[in-house]
């Protein structure tokens, strides 16, 4: 990124080459998705995660978003599969901001993602707790 | 092909033409027409005669005398003086004023300024194609009404108004009638002495002049008075002080006789561009064009795709340098006023890309940016969730 162009190297790889972009490909014992949008920012993001034995086998998104967003959610897809579910309970907003030399003013279009991800990890723990309380 | 950037924002500004820079160098220096032409000296007088050679050359442009031109910095400040100059001079007749929401900022925001003076603005919307319905102007005008003020051409649809009859209407009805024509003098043929304009607005940057140089056309007949909104010198019939630019106003008029002589050809060429792009481009599931073709501007298109955000839309279109519908401000991520106007909802009007065309476009150009558009159109809704599930419709 230099002053004037607003999209770092990660930023144009992650918009060029979203690799986790679309729905889950696999079937998996659990699968979730949960979505945030606003209509102020005129922004939307979902995200779907396949999970096996407590593991984050697939994880992928769906934006209608700024290439920021679009950049985030990519990352954070890559960053995510292959984890232990527990690494939904973390999404370090300035961490992506930084990373990804996310503008201030944006702000509100990462916290989506972080809203998205924080329903993911509670659609997770309730199911967690339905399993156990039913088996 | 190069790697550089391929420019296809023509409306928003022109590179000065080759022929135009040579002219405008050749007055700079201590050879050059450097005086002052408000001077009374040999240096001055020669100032002054290339000053009155290049307002006759823009004159023949418009088919006008070129007394009747004021020398500006552009078509904005040519609008400030044009609507703020009329309501001043006017003011003790009536306080009543008539414009379109689609309107330039420049005639907006002066309007604005002047709603807060006590002035009532009455906003005309146009129809779906983006025309001004004479009815309604009609209807909008009052007793008090002082000034209506349409543009001639759309920045950013290429929309064409028919200022031929609004202009007859205000004539009927004794109001004066001010057009911006930032977007169409030097592109379209204007003969201000057929066309019933009282004022026009001019900038010599859209058409391959200078940028920094523009004109205001002020008609000969009496109810065209104007105050001035600057004050000094007493340049410019004491409407516009301040020392002329010589070297910028010798471009203009380089640049008007250009224009002059080439018009039927650029729009020959510009019809053909535009063609080729949408021709390219049509057939993608869910655009709409942004202005009815027949009325419009051919070295415009504006075209707007379902299900596209446009801030990812012109990073998609990289290298091709084309404004998008959306402000370029990423905190509001405000949609373009203009296609709202004209019944498009927010994220159609974000997703807009204006395309426009000029003398140095090329077949090759036109067939990358249909390659980069067409890719980032398929990329993104590739991307988007489903239309139906989440989109914020």
């Amino acid at each position: 990124m230099t002053l004037t162009d607003p999209y770092n190297d990660t930023v144009r790889a992650c918009f060029e080459k979203p690799g986790h972009a679309g729905d889950l490909q696999g079937e998996y014992a659990q699968s979730l998705e949960a979505s945030a949008a606003s209509s102020d920012q005129g922004m939307t993001v979902a995200l779907s995660v396949g999970i096996s034995d407590g593991m984050i086998v697939e994880m992928r998104f769906r934006a209608w978003a700024c290439p920021h967003l679009i950049a985030a959610a990519q990352m954070l897809c890559a960053d995510r599969q292959g984890r232990l579910t527990d690494s939904l309970q973390q999404f370090d907003v300035n961490g992506v901001m930084q990373q990804l030399s996310i503008p201030v003013e944006k702000t509100g279009r990462v916290l989506l993602l972080e809203d998205a991800v924080t329903s993911l990890w509670q659609q997770y723990t309730k199911l967690c707790k339905t399993d156990s309380g039913t088996g | 092909m190069s790697n550089g950037p391929i420019y296809l924002d023509y409306a928003a500004t022109t590179p000065p033409d080759p022929r135009v820079l040579h002219v405008l160098q050749d007055s700079l220096g201590q050879t050059g027409s450097f005086a002052n032409p408000s001077s009374i000296h040999a240096a001055g007088r020669q100032s002054a005669a290339m000053v009155a050679i290049a307002r006759t050359q823009v004159a023949e442009l418009l088919n006008t005398r070129q007394e009747r031109l004021i020398w500006t910095s552009g078509a904005t400040e040519a609008n400030n003086l044009a609507i703020q100059g009329v309501a001043n001079a006017r003011e003790h007749r009536g306080k009543h004023l008539i414009s379109m929401a689609t309107e330039h900022k420049s005639v907006v925001d002066t309007f604005a300024a002047l709603e807060k003076r006590g002035y009532k603005v009455t906003w005309l919307k146009p129809d779906g194609s983006g025309r001004l319905l004479l009815d309604s102007l009609s209807q909008a005008i009052r007793p008090e009404t002082q000034l209506v003020s349409v543009m001639h051409v759309n920045n950013e649809t290429g929309v064409i108004q028919d200022i031929h009859k609004i202009g007859m209407l205000c004539r009927e009805r004794d109001v004066l009638f001010h057009t911006d024509a930032a977007q169409s003098v030097g592109r379209l043929a204007i003969d201000l002495a057929e066309l019933p304009v009282d004022l026009l607005s001019l900038t010599a940057h859209k058409f391959y002049g200078p940028q920094g140089i523009g004109a205001l056309f002020v008609a000969d007949r009496p109810a065209v008075q104007l105050s001035p909104i600057m004050f000094g010198g007493g340049q410019e019939r004491r409407l516009r002080p301040g020392t002329l630019p010589v070297h910028l106003i010798v471009g203009a008029g380089a640049a008007a006789r250009i224009a002059a002589d080439e018009m039927h050809e650029n729009l020959s060429h510009m019809t053909a561009m535009r063609d080729r792009l949408w021709n390219g481009i049509s057939d993608l599931d869910d655009l709409i064009r942004n202005g009815l073709p027949v009325h419009c501007y051919p070295g415009i298109l504006n075209v707007s795709a379902d299900g596209v955000e446009g801030e990812s839309l012109m990073l998609g279109m990289e290298p091709v340098c084309v404004a998008s519908g959306s402000a370029c401000n990423a905190t509001s991520g405000e949609s373009s006023y203009v296609l709202r106007a004209l019944g498009r909802d927010d994220l159609l009007a974000q997703s807009a890309v204006r395309f426009s065309f000029g003398r140095p476009t090329t077949a090759a150009e036109v067939d990358t940016a249909i390659d980069r558009y067409r890719w980032s159109v398929e990329h993104l809704r590739g991307i988007a969730p489903a239309k139906t599930g989440l989109l914020l419709k």
